[in-house]
């Protein structure tokens, strides 16, 4: 798109580092490489010695390997949970959007009751109480991520519903199901699409977030990487300082990236474009 | 404000019922688990018992309600105090650390949002425009280890575990205010430029108020989604909090979430959620009748 800012194409451009790095070690991972493994005689050497191009954790894993791993396995975990939290937000916002009152005010009652609620503390009850793993914690964040998406698809549902070219859809006797996701939905799309890539980086924080918190998931997780680098804050900095980086990396990429979808979408809205 | 308080409360109830279903549908059983493989089953049963699970679960719920609602918050299976006690003691640093956090933040963030927005356009306002959204761009846990490694470690300005001097609150504070300040400058900024174009402020200027006046007004205007986004940013703040606890090994609310998880204090557990769902829910509703204090228009339009 030539009318994207700056920071939209400095968003991309990270973004797309970070999804090649994400795939290519998904690839060689499953053909060439085995997972990190723990090895106590190489724990915590400095970067470029040895062989390791960022040194080792507490356990002797390279943290390049363990990086990139973080990288996968966050990267896959947000889609997933961004894109069912998306689609069920679209749905239940089409409902309350142009259901019968009944319906659409159970549905925007329970929706609310969550959207006031703060999301980490539900997920850190629902993750602690329940001891799961990278699963539940998938479900959790969809059940406490999709009301966000419904109030705005509820918003865009409602702007379009009584558009000129949706009324002659229903003129001509369209179904509700085919107007619903053949005329209105490709209208909403761009709208839903900047809230995905902002959902996808608030994913990865709410997960790396219980990571740190020693609740469950993924032993790759960024969050459980910085608890243990901040026991050996002293010995080992770098531990921290690389991680870090990484994970601010894929966060701001995807930040400037939504923001800069969002300003070209809307010419009224007061980011800059340089 | 009826409304807004109804609503609260209504949040509250379904945190509360959430609370008691995600213990109690949790897979495996909880007595089990608190006792241990080795405990015999007569002892299972015993502590079963003692702790009402043995009830219908509608009738355990019931209880759980009322219990709620007389403040007897059950006690704690490890420490020998009642949840209530050790969440009195704990809440202190915490709320001592958000309310600097948040103060501060607020302060600082008018300042810059107001100065971005009025120089909009110029280096600064690249400047911070990129400074806000690097930072925010560090999650919490990671911003504060860093902080350390800078203020502490390489420069040892500043010391780092416990609060036992004012000059230990600087470093935790600093990791919760440069995420908010970050979040509510950038909030300004917009909204303070949304503000601007309005044509009240060309008949203010033509009344011949000065440059500060008007200034203050648009700000003004603003308030009541600024406030907005100050409570919605509030849920951050806390967990934020709980989490610079841990870092920097003080003994507030998220020390005692964390240990409660560790050591599987169920009645703790719930109740320190229960507990920090309400403060928040409180802010929250004190927030939605501040607004409609601040802008008329609110409550006429309700």
């Amino acid at each position: 798109m030539r009318n994207l800012s700056l920071e939209a194409k400095i968003g991309s451009v990270l973004c797309a580092f970070y999804f090649i790095w994400g795939i290519s070690f998904a690839i060689w991972l499953n053909f060439f490489g085995q997972a990190p493994a723990p090895d106590m005689t190489m724990e915590l050497i400095s970067p470029f010695k040895q062989g390791f191009l960022l040194g080792t954790d507490i356990y002797g894993r390279s943290l390049f390997a363990m990086l990139s791993a973080g990288v996968m396995h966050s990267l896959g975990f947000a889609f997933a949970t961004a894109l069912s939290s998306a689609s069920i937000g679209v749905v239940a916002g089409g409902i309350m959007a142009l259901a019968g009152t009944r319906i659409s005010s159970f549905i925007e009652g329970i929706a609310n009751a969550i959207y006031i609620f703060p999301t980490v503390l539900i997920a850190i009850m629902i993750m602690s109480l329940w001891e799961g793993g990278t699963f539940t914690l998938w479900v959790t964040l969809v059940a406490v991520g999709w009301p966000g998406y419904a109030r705005i698809a509820r918003g865009e549902f409602l702007r379009v519903r009584n558009m000129p070219y949706v009324e002659s859809a229903r003129a001509i006797g369209q179904s509700p199901v085919k107007l619903f996701y053949k005329t209105m939905l490709p209208a909403i799309m761009p709208v839903i699409i900047v809230q995905l890539v902002l959902g996808l980086s608030g994913v990865i924080m709410s997960e790396s977030t219980l990571g740190f918190l020693g609740l469950g998931t993924s032993e790759y997780s960024w969050g459980e990487l910085l608890s243990m680098a901040k026991d050996v804050i002293l010995e080992a900095p770098f531990i921290v300082v690389t991680t870090s980086l990484t994970m601010a990396g894929i966060i701001l990429g995807l930040n400037l990236l939504g923001d800069g979808l969002r300003d070209a979408l809307d010419p009224r809205s007061t980011g800059d474009k340089t | 404000m009826i409304k807004s308080l109804l609503k609260g409360l209504v949040t509250a109830w379904f945190v509360a019922t959430a609370a008691f279903f995600c213990l109690r549908l949790s897979p495996g059983d909880p007595v089990e688990r608190i006792l241990g493989a080795q405990a015999r089953p007569e002892q299972i049963e015993l502590y079963r018992t003692s702790l009402g699970l043995d009830l219908p679960i509608m009738t355990q719920y019931r209880v759980f309600l009322t219990n709620l609602v007389q403040l007897d918050w059950g006690k704690s299976l490890f420490k020998d105090k009642t949840v209530l006690e050790l969440i009195r003691e704990a809440m202190v640093p915490t709320a001592t650390l958000a309310v600097i956090a948040v103060s501060l933040a607020f302060v600082l963030a008018s300042l810059l949002g107001v100065y971005a927005a009025k120089n909009r356009g110029n280096l600064i306002d690249h400047l911070l425009r990129f400074l806000t959204l690097s930072a925010l761009s560090f999650p919490i846990f990671s911003l504060a280890p860093i902080l350390i490694i800078l203020f502490a470690i390489e420069l040892g300005w500043l010391p780092v575990s416990e609060l036992i001097s004012p000059l230990h609150y600087i470093l935790p504070c600093l990791s919760l205010i440069i995420p908010l300040t970050s979040v509510l400058s950038r909030v300004i900024r917009n909204q303070y430029l949304e503000s601007t174009g309005e044509p009240w402020i060309n008949v203010l200027r033509a009344k011949g108020l000065g440059d500060g006046a008007i200034t203050f007004r648009i700000y003004k205007v603003c308030l009541p989604t600024i406030l907005n986004v100050v409570s919605m940013q509030l849920s951050v703040v806390l967990a934020g909090a709980m989490i610079t606890e841990t870092i920097f090994d003080i003994p507030g609310l998220g020390k005692l979430l964390l240990g409660a998880i560790e050591n599987r204090d169920y009645p703790l557990v719930q109740g320190l959620i229960i507990y920090t769902s309400l403060i928040y829910l409180l802010l929250y509703v004190i927030t939605d009748i501040v607004n409609a204090k601040i802008d008329p228009r609110l409550e006429s339009a309700k």
